[in-house]
């Protein structure tokens, strides 16, 4: 057995050997876990500087989604996490919490690849945790309201809604139970997706996280329950994600989505007719903005061997940004950043309200405990749509539990 | 030393060493884990310190804020339902298929078969069919039933409270007769003919041989489907994540599916440790049970 083994090492030292041979004996090599693949950013960006000449290697290890904060927090436990990893952006306070993140303020200051200034102030939001930069945005993504123009035509309307009433007007006109389309489809599933939906809503409002049941909260839950009772949108809301209530919207069954830039690659095939994407509508005239904010940060593991040759590693992909969306369809997190028009007009369009939206995009937490905060506000807004509470009672409750947990 | 090997050959060391080897292996991928599963219930268990054993002491702690949630004990009756239903489903449907089967119909064995196809596929294959079937707008089934005038509106199979847990409880029948169906067919083909003949001569009408021949013959049969069954629901993981996600708003939730929310979704491993734990007990319960009513059985 034993000899057994030391053959099967032998020969594993060997064909790495092998391998590598390539490579130069002081290399250093580094490795990088994303969930990104060979049409993706990361794959590409870690491949283009392992052939640069500059010592340092990228070992790369494409990863699940579902698998990324399991797998890298048990091979952090054992001491065997990668140098860099790309985190959903919630999530990164619950490794940065934890001092599983090297603090890279320091670096992110003296370096003159990657500028805190440029990033949009949602996305630089999520790396931060106790005032310290623990990351920086990979690409970033967030939602505005998809609206169908040839419906709204033969309805009579001739803008998109601005407020929160008028969305709810604009969908009662707009709902056709008898040609099978909702006013809106939206998602209020109970995952992290349900949250990620209505805590803009919460925050247009005066709410967030830490203050989930003020009363424009309360309203905001209200508006859903009202959209749900009076089936302006499917009851399958309740239950189903963003990608597929886009779908409806994209088949002609819902004349309004809220939903992401992730979208419009699916939507201009699918979508036979002519749309438009508006910003989310507001509580009244004039109230503050706000929308949610998605998509993954990169990271350094605060037990790299090699954080120096890692932070060059993020320097090359953050110098890359602008690749991210000519060429991967992925919005860069940076404001210094201009899109090229890609010459599709309904993509275009859609890109500059994106880009607007983006602005007033806000990061959920950040929190280490965010899953559970996240669990609270999803419970509120399944038990009000349900009617197994009032919103008011719901939220309350969720205000409640958020608190023991940010105590 | 002789001795020895020749007891370990052909004696009372053979007999020893077989039960040892049975021994080591459930100790080792059943016992191990089940005790490891019951120390994290009463610890305090994080992803962070997952990788370590020494964890912070909590003792009930894991219990009490398990039973203090509202949300708990809506969850067990849940699982109540959803076992209790499916079995109920899965056997009754199982056995009428098994007796049917019994009649010797060209090309029955072909179709007994072909029942097993839903046994063989994935939970989560299985779960993406019903998703469309009991879809709420363009469902199939609603489209059916609206067809034959049972309802006049749609139903929301999967995203109205009073029926999301049905919905998994109809795909999880669907998915586990076929087996209820063939372990049922070989015990009835265990039935001697005779027997049937001479109650058959003595006048016995088809519904008395049923409940005098045929149900006491499978005592031993419907003990192992049943607890199979209980089993195999207490497992069901896939159809809750393919169908419901356990929502909305927990209405769907069962045991084991709420184990996995805490362990992997809010990473509390402790408290799914602590579900699981509970599960184990009823688990445990049910199989003394069935060893006990099959240790007295008679084969005949």
């Amino acid at each position: 057995m034993g000899n057994k083994l030391k053959l099967m090492l032998g020969g594993l030292l060997l064909s790495t050997a092998i391998m590598a041979s390539p490579t130069l004996a002081e290399d250093v090599t580094i490795t990088v876990w994303s969930l990104d693949d060979e049409n993706q950013p990361a794959y590409n960006y870690a491949k283009e500087f392992s052939e640069m000449d500059n010592g340092i290697q990228i070992e790369y290890r494409e990863i699940q989604f579902d698998d990324v904060v399991s797998e890298s927090m048990r091979a952090f436990a054992t001491g065997k996490s990668p140098d860099i990893i790309a985190v959903d952006n919630p999530e990164h306070a619950l490794f940065a919490g934890r001092g599983a993140f090297l603090d890279i303020t320091d670096k992110i200051a003296a370096s003159s690849v990657i500028h805190a200034d440029n990033y949009f102030a949602g996305p630089l939001n999520s790396v931060s945790w106790e005032g310290k930069l623990f990351g920086v945005p990979k690409a970033t993504n967030t939602i505005a309201l998809y609206y169908n123009k040839d419906l709204y035509k033969k309805a009579g309307i001739d803008a998109a809604p601005e407020t929160w009433a008028e969305l709810v007007d604009t969908a009662r006109k707009l709902n056709d139970p008898a040609n099978n389309v909702y006013g809106l489809a939206f998602s209020a599933k109970a995952s992290e997706e349900g949250t990620f939906q209505f805590l803009p809503w919460a925050q247009m409002a005066g709410g967030g996280y830490d203050n989930i049941n003020v009363e424009g909260a309360v309203k905001a839950l209200d508006i859903w329950k009202t959209i749900l009772d009076e089936k302006l949108a499917s009851p399958d809301t309740l239950t189903r994600g963003q990608w597929d209530s886009t779908g409806t919207f994209n088949a002609g069954n819902a004349a309004m989505v809220i939903s992401g830039p992730w979208e419009l690659n699916r939507m201009l095939e699918e979508a036979k007719f002519d749309w438009g994407v508006a910003l989310l509508p507001v509580p009244e005239v004039g109230s503050a903005r706000s929308s949610a904010m998605g998509d993954f940060n990169w990271a350094i593991f605060s037990n790299s061997k090699h954080p120096d040759e890692a932070f060059k590693a993020l320097e090359y992909f953050a110098s890359q940004d602008d690749r991210l969306f000519p060429e991967f369809g992925q919005l860069p997190a940076r404001s210094d950043i201009a899109l090229p028009p890609t010459g599709i007009a309904l993509k275009d369009a859609a890109l500059k309200v994106f880009q607007e939206q983006l602005k007033y995009a806000q990061a959920r937490g950040p929190h280490p405990e965010w899953p559970k905060i996240s669990k609270a506000i999803q419970d509120a807004i399944q038990t009000a749509l349900t009617g197994g509470a009032t919103s008011k009672e719901a939220l309350d409750q969720a205000a409640a539990k958020i608190e023991t947990i940010l105590k | 030393m002789r001795a020895l090997f020749s007891s370990l050959r052909d004696g009372k060391g053979f007999d020893i060493s077989l039960i040892a080897i049975a021994m080591v292996f459930l100790i080792l991928f059943s016992g191990a884990p089940l005790v490891y599963n019951a120390i994290m219930s009463f610890q305090e268990v994080d992803i962070f310190n997952l990788g370590t054993f020494i964890r912070p002491w909590v003792g009930l702690d894991n219990y009490r804020s398990l039973f203090a949630d509202p949300s708990t004990l809506p969850i067990f009756w849940n699982t109540v339902v959803f076992v209790f239903s499916s079995i109920a489903g899965q056997f009754i449907v199982g056995f009428g298929l098994a007796l049917f089967f019994t009649l010797k119909f060209p090309g029955a064995a072909y179709l007994r078969g072909l029942f097993l196809v839903s046994w063989v596929m994935p939970g989560l294959v299985v779960g993406a069919i019903w998703n469309w079937i009991l879809s709420g707008d363009f469902g199939i089934l609603n489209h059916f039933l609206k067809s034959v005038g049972f309802i006049s509106e749609n139903i929301f199979w999967r995203s109205d409270i009073n029926y999301s847990l049905w919905a998994v409880i109809i795909a999880n029948i669907w998915l586990g007769t076929a087996f209820n169906m063939i372990l049922l067919s070989v015990g009835l083909a265990a039935i001697p003919r005779d027997v049937y003949e001479a109650a058959e001569l003595d006048g016995a009408t088809a519904i008395q041989r049923f409940r005098t021949i045929t149900l006491p013959m499978m005592r031993a049969t419907i003990g192992a489907v049943v607890s199979l069954g209980l089993i195999f629901t207490l497992q069901q993981f896939d159809l809750f994540a393919a169908i419901t996600s356990g929502g909305p708003a927990n209405s769907s939730n069962v045991a084991q599916y709420k184990a996995w929310e805490m362990s992997f979704r809010e990473y509390d491993f402790a408290r799914g440790a602590t579900i699981s734990v509970l599960m184990i007990v009823v688990v445990m319960i049910a199989s003394v049970i069935y060893v006990r009513s099959t240790k007295q059985e008679v084969r005949g």
